[in-house]
């Protein structure tokens, strides 16, 4: 019987059988795993704790600005996602850059190291924001003037606000990802 | 419409108000615990807490007697880069006499620094820097259910996360359980998720769970909640392992079955050794306990002998012969009236017949031994040894009897064996001459008076048995020696013939 069964009648057997499977949720993606961004998250604590304990050579030269990392979440809730990724990626790009300027600052080797990760784990993240479909960042001319930035002359500063940015909207961002939504069928 | 009927509005509003009391004394309840808890938990001053998203408590206590009005404290926090803001502050009476100032904001900002400041009167008494999404003090979980998985030793707990949005993935919980009656517990923990499997309990136990929660400390950290109210469930019951039972009975089945196999190969031996089988000796003697029922003597009498018999005692060949009896001497005194006796009376007859056999005594003829022996016509003299009185008639006996058979018997029975020759049985007194020849000689009686003297048995087929056991070794040759079975009836008015002539000795 089973020999008898042309190939052609099997695939559409099995096609409509695919099709009509209950729906489970499907798993989620990886790059939706917020693992991922509490190891950046450790590691950036990790620099900032290493900093504190620095004595020498650990100093910015010059100040920053930083972006601003509080968050309302009544009103973090009423931007849009669009403004929230706006929000996320500018940020994110202020952060390079001040750190950037950090690593050429800090004589320390260990914190060096430290710093090195960071700008690794930016840069990281940026991918993981453009595979989930948000809108690429332009950066802007000069980071003088932007709205919802600030500025650190301390090194100590510049990387805690690197631990809180992270904690703060970027994860949000993520959670709220429309790609990392679990559709429930 | 409503102010038309005021009375209704104030009935409606009591009764909100009415609802509205047990969550706000449950929510009065769990802001005592948790001040309580915080007292414990945080050293530094102000302790500070958020519940929520949007909630901040902060508060401190002072003794009674040295606080001062509210007035007096003054509660500033700032953020970062912002402008400094003052909250408004309460203050409550606390246990042990002690009182707590607390400030509540319904509105706050997360991931960013925050700068606290508490003046009493112009002087700062407590100052402290914290992020408020790093003190969160959460509500226990709600709705703590514990059910059973299905199997053994297992117990399901489920609960119901604290309602916080984009916090969920970040909580972690601790299941605390243990048995009912046993005070030393065991903790679980469970990470992002609402529900957890309990392992490696004990079977037919009940068990007390309660879970808490509390935020992982990755972005967001706090303190160990309340421990839920706890919940009680009892295990499933211990039960036998399927498998195990059925290998077992298998098992036990084989093992059964061998041991009756081999038995049964083995039954033969084993009876025998239970119930061994006594021996009998119905092999060794055909028909003895089959047509005789075991009565020896009648199995002799039909048998030739049997195995045990050796031709010197015994001679298969013996056919019984009879003895015809040529008459009888009376020699003992018959009781007086004794029908059973026959008398015996010396006859003139009998005299003669003594004085011959004397003669016959005297004149040995030993050529004529072998031909004595030989002879059918053997005749034999059977007297009665009564020795008290008739003492002169054994001498003559004695002396007129050395190669006849002297028979002798006890004193009675002697009297009756002359009619009664030889028979075992002694109660022979009817007159039926019936006897076998196993002559009885006792020893008392039998005295030898010199040599010569044998005591024999008559057989007519000439060979010769030995019964006698005071016999002589070098009398055998002489005397003729015979083994008799005689069987004869002879009535009793008749007297019978004792002797009869030999007609060999009559020639010579």
């Amino acid at each position: 019987f089973f020999v008898s069964v042309t190939p052609g009648l099997l695939a559409l057997l099995l096609i409509v059988l695919e099709w009509t499977r209950p729906g489970l949720p499907s798993p989620l993606r990886p790059i939706c795993d917020l693992r991922v961004l509490n190891h950046f998250i450790k590691e950036a604590r990790d620099a900032e704790v290493a900093m504190k304990s620095c004595r020498e050579g650990c100093s910015l030269s010059e100040s920053v600005t930083v972006p601003q990392t509080r968050v309302e979440f009544d009103v973090w809730e009423k931007k849009t996602a669009l403004e929230q990724a706006q929000e996320v990626q500018s940020g994110l790009w202020l952060l390079q850059q001040a750190l950037n300027l950090l690593r050429t600052s800090v004589t320390n080797t260990a914190l060096q190291s430290h710093i090195d990760n960071s700008i690794r784990n930016l840069l990281s993240i940026n991918g993981v924001l453009r595979s989930l479909n948000i809108q690429e960042y332009t950066p802007p001319a000069s980071a003088a003037g932007l709205e919802g930035t600030w500025r650190v002359s301390s090194a100590t500063d510049l990387l805690q606000v690197h631990v809180n940015f992270l904690r703060g909207k970027v994860r949000l961002l993520l959670l709220d990802a429309q790609a990392c939504q679990q559709d429930v069928s | 419409m409503i102010c038309h009927h005021p009375s209704r509005l104030l009935a409606l509003y009591v009764i909100f108000c009415a609802m509205q009391t047990p969550s706000i004394v449950q929510g009065a309840r769990d802001f005592e615990k948790k001040v309580s808890m915080m007292l414990k938990e945080e050293p530094e001053n102000p302790k500070c807490f958020a519940e929520g998203r949007k909630d901040f408590t902060c508060f401190w206590e002072e003794d009674e007697e040295r606080a001062g009005s509210v007035d007096q404290y003054s509660f500033t926090y700032t953020y970062q880069n912002e402008n400094s803001s003052r909250c408004p502050l309460r203050t409550v009476p606390a246990a042990g006499g002690k009182r707590l100032f607390i400030c509540h904001l319904n509105r706050t900002q997360m991931f960013v620094q925050m700068d606290i400041q508490v003046h009493r009167e112009g002087v700062l008494i407590h100052n402290r820097s914290l992020l408020i999404e790093l003190v969160f003090l959460l509500n226990p979980p709600a709705n703590v259910t514990v059910s059973s998985t299905g199997q053994q030793g297992q117990l399901n707990v489920s609960w119901v996360p604290p309602p916080l949005k984009y916090m969920d993935d970040s909580m972690m919980y601790e299941v605390s359980y243990s048995a009912a009656d046993n005070h030393v517990g065991q903790v679980e923990v469970a990470r992002a998720s609402s529900e957890l499997i309990l392992r490696g309990l004990q079977p037919g136990t009940k068990y007390k769970v309660r879970v808490r929660v509390k935020l992982d400390g990755i972005s967001y950290n706090g303190y160990w909640s309340a421990w839920s109210e706890p919940e009680f469930m009892e295990t499933l019951p211990a039960e036998l392992d399927l498998l195990i039972m059925s290998l077992t009975l298998i098992i036990s089945f084989v093992l059964i079955g061998l041991s009756l196999a081999m038995l049964l190969s083995h039954r033969r031996f084993l009876v025998n050794k239970i119930w061994p089988t006594i021996p009998t000796p119905d092999s060794k003697f055909q028909g003895l306990f089959t047509v005789y029922g075991g009565d020896f003597k009648e199995w002799l009498g039909h048998t030739n002998g049997g195995l045990w018999l050796t031709p010197a005692f015994y001679d298969s060949e013996e056919f019984p012969s009879r003895l015809e009896v040529l008459s009888e001497l009376s020699l003992c005194p018959t009781p007086g009236g004794s029908v059973l006796t026959d008398r015996w009376r010396a006859t003139p007859h009998d005299h003669w017949l003594m004085d011959r056999l004397r003669a016959l005594h005297q004149n040995p003829v030993p050529s004529s031994q072998s031909s004595l022996l030989e002879s059918q016509d053997a005749y034999v003299t059977l007297n009665a040894n009564n020795r008290s009185e008739d003492e002169h008639l054994d001498d003559i006996l004695e002396e007129a009897l050395p190669l006849e058979v002297l028979f002798a018997s006890r004193k009675k029975a002697l009297c009756e064996s002359h009619s009664d020759l030889g028979s075992v049985q002694q109660s022979s007194g009817s007159g039926r001459l019936s006897s076998q020849s196993s002559f009885e000689y006792p020893n008392h009686i039998w005295m030898p008076k010199g040599p010569g003297y044998t005591y024999m048995a008559v057989a007519d087929s000439g060979v010769s048995m030995d019964y006698s056991p005071m016999s002589r070794v070098d009398d055998i040759g002489k005397v003729a020696i015979y083994a008799n079975e005689y069987k004869n009836d002879i009535p009793a008015h008749r007297r019978p013939f004792l002797l009869r002539q030999h007609p060999v000795h009559d020639d010579s």
